[in-house]
């Protein structure tokens, strides 16, 4: 029998696959600051698909024979933030379930995010890391801006590296407003701009919450043996220093080739698990340094339950 | 058609390991898998993931045998490159050949020169030589084919004058007959010079000597030797009996030489010293080829239309559709 994680791996509507994960998940990511209807009318809408039914003007409706949406001022003034990390190393795919890899999970679990905030009356925005550049999405709200940030997440492809922190100015703007940010990531790059800049975010009051997706091979050291791999993003091997991985026209092609080539034998298994677990220790060690909720998560694992650990995590804390 | 330097062509055959080791190295630089973590791994060098396997074969395949029908075709195909030449023997006195190559108008044509017959050297080699070269045969005689030689190219033939006619020979014999009979030997030999050349009589046989007659009673002594032996009496029973010319001859090989044994000589008349004698040139002499006198053959239109058709023609065409088909297959295989 399929695994329900595989199913949704090959759903090409985003939309479908959020209401699947979010059925009898219930509604909210946060109290809201101000309960009840008791808001202040502000103007009338025309309704657009999304928009919630309760919300429609019946009155208006029987008069007009249109449907409009009384819209109010808004009593949150939480705003959420996606952060999606789409760098190559994003791409790495399960070994157990074809067609599932860290950046469709991240994406997936971001746009869930993303209903749940847009249930709730919450402004969201979205940023994407991905090839050495930032993607922006200003913070709004409404059933539109939830197209918009679908969009965005459907279009991006894991690519590149990431940004560095001139690259990651530009999306700070936000700083200004309380907001809650989820960050989904491998953080195989650790420390790095993205890791300071979300830090950085916690230290100015924000609810930052970090997702770390591994594959289960990786977790397990269950990677095939007897093959060479190369690193998804070559500039970040720390052997070397990042000046000497510029191609230089005086180094033949193939020694360059040669270089960050990588060998995984049965013997150099532990090392491996060894070294990993020290990266993921830092990662930990900074994140309770800095009051960060950390998850961390196999994207084997069913989504609901993940976001469900992730929404939660700051009830634990 | 193979001349003495094109079979070295075969030693290029290694070459045919280059492809091989092209296709074999080819296969390391794409094995390399991609991995997020790969930076908690061990770094490697590229010579640890060589596995010799064989890729694209049939592209391998077709660049052997294009390499392969590329030497065979050196190996066997030749271009004519001698112009006009003047072909020589080396018993040919220098100012003679020199006289002849201005008679001829071939002032500044290359000389070879040869220890064999020319003709059969010219017949073997005619491929080398150019359409337009004219060829100088200069020898100090040359025995007369039974047909008239062709070649693809104009040839003329020069031989020293005077050369033509074969010396006089002398013939050594050794006459061991009874004082009765021996003047109608010596008259019998006699008879012979009269046919041309020169024979000596001795007492007892040499190296050179021919013919040995014994005509008289006992055996001769071991220690003579000669080629042919002329004896009357009963012949040995193994002998073999012929009749040449009207003359009866019985034939036995004995360790001293061959034996004829016969009761017709020594002959009593002219008819039978005739008779004698033809047999002996035909059954014991060497064959004399005749001269061949000095000619000028033109270039036959036969022998130049085969010329053209060169037993490497299939191989250049294979050369060409191997070559095409590699092509095509390497364009394939990028795309």
């Amino acid at each position: 029998m399929l695994d329900t994680s595989s199913l949704l791996a090959h759903s090409a509507n985003l939309d479908l696959v959020i209401r699947h994960v979010l059925a009898g998940l219930g509604h909210g990511i946060h109290a809201g600051r101000e309960r009840g209807a008791g808001v202040e009318f502000s103007e009338y809408r025309a309704y657009a698909p999304g928009d919630e039914w309760r919300r429609v003007d019946w009155k208006l409706l029987a008069r007009a024979d249109r449907y409009y949406v009384r819209e109010a001022e808004r009593d949150s003034h939480v705003a959420v933030w996606l952060w999606l990390d789409a760098s190559a190393s994003m791409a790495e795919p399960s070994l157990r379930i074809e067609g599932l890899d860290k950046h469709w999970f991240a994406r997936t679990v971001l746009a869930c995010v993303a209903a749940i905030a847009q249930r709730q009356g919450d402004a969201f925005g979205l940023v994407i890391c991905c090839d050495g550049k930032t993607e922006f999405v200003p913070a709004s709200r409404g059933p539109r801006q939830l197209q918009r940030v679908l969009a965005a997440l459907m279009r991006a492809k894991p690519a590149g590296v990431l940004p560095e922190a001139d690259g990651l100015r530009g999306a700070m703007q936000f700083l200004h407003a309380p907001a809650m940010v989820f960050a989904a990531s491998d953080f195989l790059d650790w420390p790095s701009a993205q890791g300071d800049a979300l830090l950085r975010l916690r230290r100015m009051r924000h609810d930052v919450r970090l997702l770390m997706l591994r594959t289960e091979a990786e977790a397990e050291g269950t990677i095939p043996t007897s093959a060479a791999y190369r690193d998804r993003e070559p500039r970040r091997t720390t052997a070397e220093p990042v000046s000497t991985l510029v191609p230089d026209p005086k180094v033949d092609t193939g020694s360059a080739v040669a270089r960050g080539l990588h060998r995984l034998t049965d013997a150099d298994r532990p090392d491996y698990m060894r070294a990993l677990a020290a990266h993921i220790d830092g990662v930990r060690a900074a994140c309770v340094q800095s009051d960060v909720p950390l998850l961390e998560a196999r994207i084997e694992q069913p989504l609901g339950e993940v976001l469900r650990s992730w929404l939660r995590t700051e009830r634990a804390r | 058609m193979i001349t003495s330097l094109q079979p070295w062509w075969w030693l290029a055959l290694p070459v045919l390991l280059v492809p091989l080791w092209l296709h074999m190295r080819r296969r390391e630089r794409h094995k390399a898998g991609l991995l997020a973590t790969a930076r908690f791994l061990p770094a490697t060098t590229p010579q640890q993931q060589r596995t010799p396997r064989w890729q694209e074969r049939l592209l391998l395949l077709l660049r052997l045998l294009l390499l392969l029908a590329l030497i065979a075709w050196l190996a066997v195909t030749v271009m004519p490159w001698r112009g006009d030449t003047v072909l020589d023997t080396a018993d040919v006195p220098s100012e003679f050949a020199a006289r002849e190559q201005d008679a001829a108008g071939l002032h500044g044509a290359k000389t070879v020169q040869l220890s064999a017959d020319p003709l059969q050297w010219l017949a073997a080699h005619q491929h080398e030589f150019r359409r337009d070269a004219r060829i100088l045969i200069v020898a100090h005689s040359l025995p007369m084919p039974a047909l008239l030689p062709e070649f693809a190219l104009p040839v003329t033939v020069r031989l020293l004058p005077g050369a033509s006619k074969p010396a006089a020979r002398t013939h050594r014999i050794v006459l061991a007959s009874t004082p009765e009979r021996e003047p109608q030997w010596r008259a019998l030999i006699a008879a012979f010079a009269a046919a041309g050349g020169r024979f000596d009589i001795g007492s007892a046989p040499d190296a050179a000597t021919e013919l040995v007659i014994w005509d008289r009673g006992g055996t001769p002594p071991a220690e003579w030797k000669s080629a042919l032996w002329w004896r009357t009496g009963a012949p040995p029973a193994d002998a073999i009996a012929i009749e040449a010319n009207g003359l009866h001859l019985a034939i036995a090989d004995s360790a001293q030489g061959r034996v004829w044994y016969s009761p017709d000589w020594p002959a009593t008349d002219a008819r039978a010293a005739a008779a004698i004698y033809e047999t002996w040139q035909q059954l014991a002499q060497p064959f004399v080829a005749y001269p061949m006198p000095p000619v000028s053959l033109a270039a036959s239109a036969a022998t130049r239309s085969g010329q053209q058709q060169r037993p490497s023609d299939w191989l250049a065409w294979s050369l060409l559709a191997l070559f095409t088909l590699e092509r095509i297959t390497a364009h394939v295989r990028r795309r």
